[in-house]
């Protein structure tokens, strides 16, 4: 016997092919949204986004299937209408911490095989090509190959997240359900931003666009910091003290050093100063290289400072308390 | 650092680099989507020579016996245009690489046999210098003779990373090759279709698991809180990967909340049981080299190529417990003898013969002399004995 979706899972999962189907199989005309009777949807989706973007908040709330996907459905136009990008990307954010949480739920509180196989299936495989399996011994654990993962975790710089943190076993690693979940956010994300950004809608309802302007008009223009850099992080430090006793840097501190004063602002003929006192100091090709890691040579590629985490994978990290917090070392020092 | 060579050294080597390319090019084998790869050559004036495609292996040889550079390397990256500058290649995958060197096991043994040889004049010099004490010159190059316990150490090395490789990330022996780098150290390569396509950072996060790096108590379900800690086993259990080697190396035989309390109470709490992971993860953790495995655009030293820094051939080990660097990756034909001056006294051995050479001119096997002067230890006197 053939397992389907049913409705109430289709109000949880409203990007889903089979909601979209359901819409078009309604004969739904978009003016409708004009007449009265619809007015509550088009409320509810004001709600839904002035949580998202004025409260910072997940709207939660969970309604009948056939009121989630016309509210669905209108969000997305009010958001196509407000067009601002950074509040397209905030509602895709807040809209995929709402899926993530009725994805974790469904994972772990489902009892029938073969609807959590099911839901697997549809989003993960189906939707974001991610073969997730469960254990053979444990239905609440689940195991995707290594390198999915790292495809996706790797932009984490949390901690927990590194592979050395997780179970590994035969090229698979193996995570609870709300890990697994985390793990697509991105992807969700991904998917309300283009479904938004790449809607075709000729003519917007009336009642639409009036909701959105008001929302619109409350939106508040984002908060920027000022940052100064006070000091230098200890590991450009250190490479500066081991080139001042010409001892011979290894290629990864020269690029982490120089990539680093380029970065704030140093010129190519200051850093190559810097460089002066290096046992095999060439002037002419220190700064050839210089250059091209400035992007003004080769493929003009301006070169950015390593991460953290590749600098302690290259032992060329010295961090003390105050680098806590940050993930490069170009964020040391910096105050808000 | 690539040491000045003087002419005569360097056209003895060329030399007998041309005839080793001649007499054993069947060593040199296509690698795999041969037409994709980026080739790479140094020559003997320290030249580096990249971006160059060969699709067939017959026009790489005639390239190699008409030139002969002193090393020749193919990319791990397999490219759409393999000759265009590197942001332009379209990468498409590369293979796996993992160098296991002497420089990264820090071995007691290491400076009974490393050198410091002064690029500028060539001196050699046993302690650690900075300075030449005869031109003054800061150009240090180090150089190493491996002894026996270094390719002990060595091999055991690249029997663990093949043992992390195969058991936590599922590698089949199929789509492995391991290799004497030719000269202080072993390569493995990873052809496994799952890998190739995975980025520098993603590369760089697999290079820290074999390392033992960043590895948290966290992960092992015990948590810093302000009472001190707290502890929640985690759903995956402790059956896999590093969790599964530390409850192991820790002796905790069945992990439950009450053992592992007890465990952490008896250590002296969360930064103990912390530090403690830390030490047993360096300790079984690999020392390889990190920056070979996330570069994702090396050009890697080919198989079957002789590597310029000894003389000896960069050649796949089918049997790394039979394995003898000094002995199985010496090609040269000992048919003849030559004449070579010492810079520093040496005891050593190679294709099974012990050598005591002191600091007069000395009358050695072919083999000896292209390994000696290679390393920079010795120079060519008369190659017609």
């Amino acid at each position: 016997m053939s397992i389907i979706l049913g409705k109430d899972d289709l109000a949880k999962y409203p990007f889903l092919e089979e909601a979209g189907t359901y819409i078009r199989e309604s004969h739904f005309d978009l003016d409708d949204f004009n007449r009265s009777e619809f007015l509550h949807i088009i409320e509810r989706a004001t709600k839904r986004i002035e949580f998202a973007l004025i409260q910072g908040k997940v709207f939660i709330d969970l309604e009948k299937y056939d009121i989630e996907l016309f509210t669905f459905l209108v969000s997305l136009i009010m958001m196509k209408y407000i067009g601002e990008d950074s509040a397209i990307k905030k509602f895709s954010l807040l809209e995929a911490i709402r899926v993530e949480r009725f994805l974790i739920s469904d994972l772990l509180q489902e009892k029938d095989l073969r609807k959590k196989n099911l839901i697997i299936s549809k989003i993960f495989r189906e939707l974001f090509q991610l073969d997730v399996e469960l254990d053979a011994k444990n239905k609440n654990l689940f195991k995707m190959n290594i390198s999915d993962y790292l495809q996706r975790a790797t932009p984490f710089n949390e901690v927990e997240w590194k592979l050395i943190n997780r179970a590994v076993d035969n090229g698979y690693v193996y995570l609870d359900g709300d890990e697994t979940v985390r793990l697509i956010r991105y992807e969700i994300y991904t998917l309300m931003y283009n479904r938004i950004k790449n809607m075709n809608i000729t003519k917007i309802p009336e009642q639409i666009k009036l909701h959105a302007t008001l929302v619109k008009n409350k939106l508040t223009p984002s908060i920027k910091y000022a940052r100064r850099i006070s000091d230098l992080p200890p590991c450009i430090k250190k490479a500066l003290e081991l080139l001042n006793k010409s001892e011979n840097l290894p290629h990864s501190a020269r690029f982490m050093l120089a990539t680093y004063m380029l970065s704030i602002g140093k010129s190519v003929d200051e850093v190559v100063l810097l460089f002066q006192n290096a046992p095999d100091f060439n002037e002419k090709i220190t700064r050839y290289q210089v250059e091209h890691l400035a992007g003004k040579k080769g493929s003009h590629t301006k070169y950015t400072v390593p991460s953290c985490c590749k600098l302690v994978n290259e032992n060329l990290c010295y961090a003390t308390i105050d680098c806590k917090g940050i993930t490069n070392p170009i964020q040391f020092g910096r105050k808000k | 650092m690539k040491i000045e060579i003087n002419t005569k050294n360097k056209d003895f080597l060329v030399t007998l680099f041309k005839e080793y390319y001649f007499k054993n090019i069947g060593l040199l084998s296509p690698p795999i989507q041969m037409h994709n790869r980026e080739f790479g050559f140094m020559t003997f004036d320290g030249r580096v020579i990249r971006h160059l495609t060969f699709s067939k292996i017959g026009s790489l040889k005639a390239y190699i016996i008409q030139n002969v550079p002193s090393d020749i390397f193919c990319s791990n990256a397999y490219y759409q245009f393999p000759t265009f500058p590197i942001n332009e290649k379209r990468w498409r995958g590369a293979d796996m690489i993992f160098d296991i060197d002497l420089n990264d096991l820090t071995l007691p043994c290491a400076n009974e046999h490393t050198f410091y040889i002064c690029s500028n004049c060539g001196v050699v010099s046993r302690d650690l210098i900075n300075l030449c004490h005869e031109c003054h010159s800061t150009k240090i190059l180090k150089n190493t003779i491996p002894c026996f316990r270094c390719i002990n150490s060595l091999k055991k090395e690249t029997k663990n990373l093949i043992e992390f490789l195969k058991k936590d990330f599922g590698i089949q022996e199929q789509n492995l090759e391991i290799s004497f780098s030719g000269n202080t150290g072993f390569h493995v390569v990873v052809f496994q279709n799952n890998y190739l396509l995975l980025d520098s950072k993603s590369r760089s996060d697999i290079v820290g698991y074999l390392m033992g790096k960043n590895l948290s108590p966290e992960s092992l379900g015990v948590r810093n809180d302000k009472r001190g800690y707290r502890i929640k086993i985690p759903l995956s259990g402790y059956s896999y990967g590093w969790r599964k080697r530390i409850v192991q190396k820790m002796k905790i035989p069945e992990v439950s909340n009450d053992q592992l309390n007890k465990f952490i109470k008896k250590m002296g709490g969360y930064q103990s049981f912390k530090n403690e992971i830390d030490k047993i993860a360096y300790e079984l953790g690999l020392k390889i080299d990190p920056q070979v495995t996330t570069d994702i655009h090396r050009i890697f030293r080919m198989v079957g190529s002789l590597n310029g820094k000894s003389g000896l051939s960069k050649i796949v080990c089918n049997d790394l417990d039979k394995f003898d660097p000094m002995n199985d990756s010496c090609f040269f034909e000992d048919d003849r003898n030559v004449d070579i001056s010492m810079n520093i006294p040496l005891k050593f051995s190679i294709k099974g013969k012990k050598y005591t050479l002191d600091k007069s001119i000395s009358t050695v096997p072919i083999s000896v002399a292209v390994f000696l002067i290679s390393k920079r230890l010795a120079n060519i006197v008369n190659s017609s004995s």
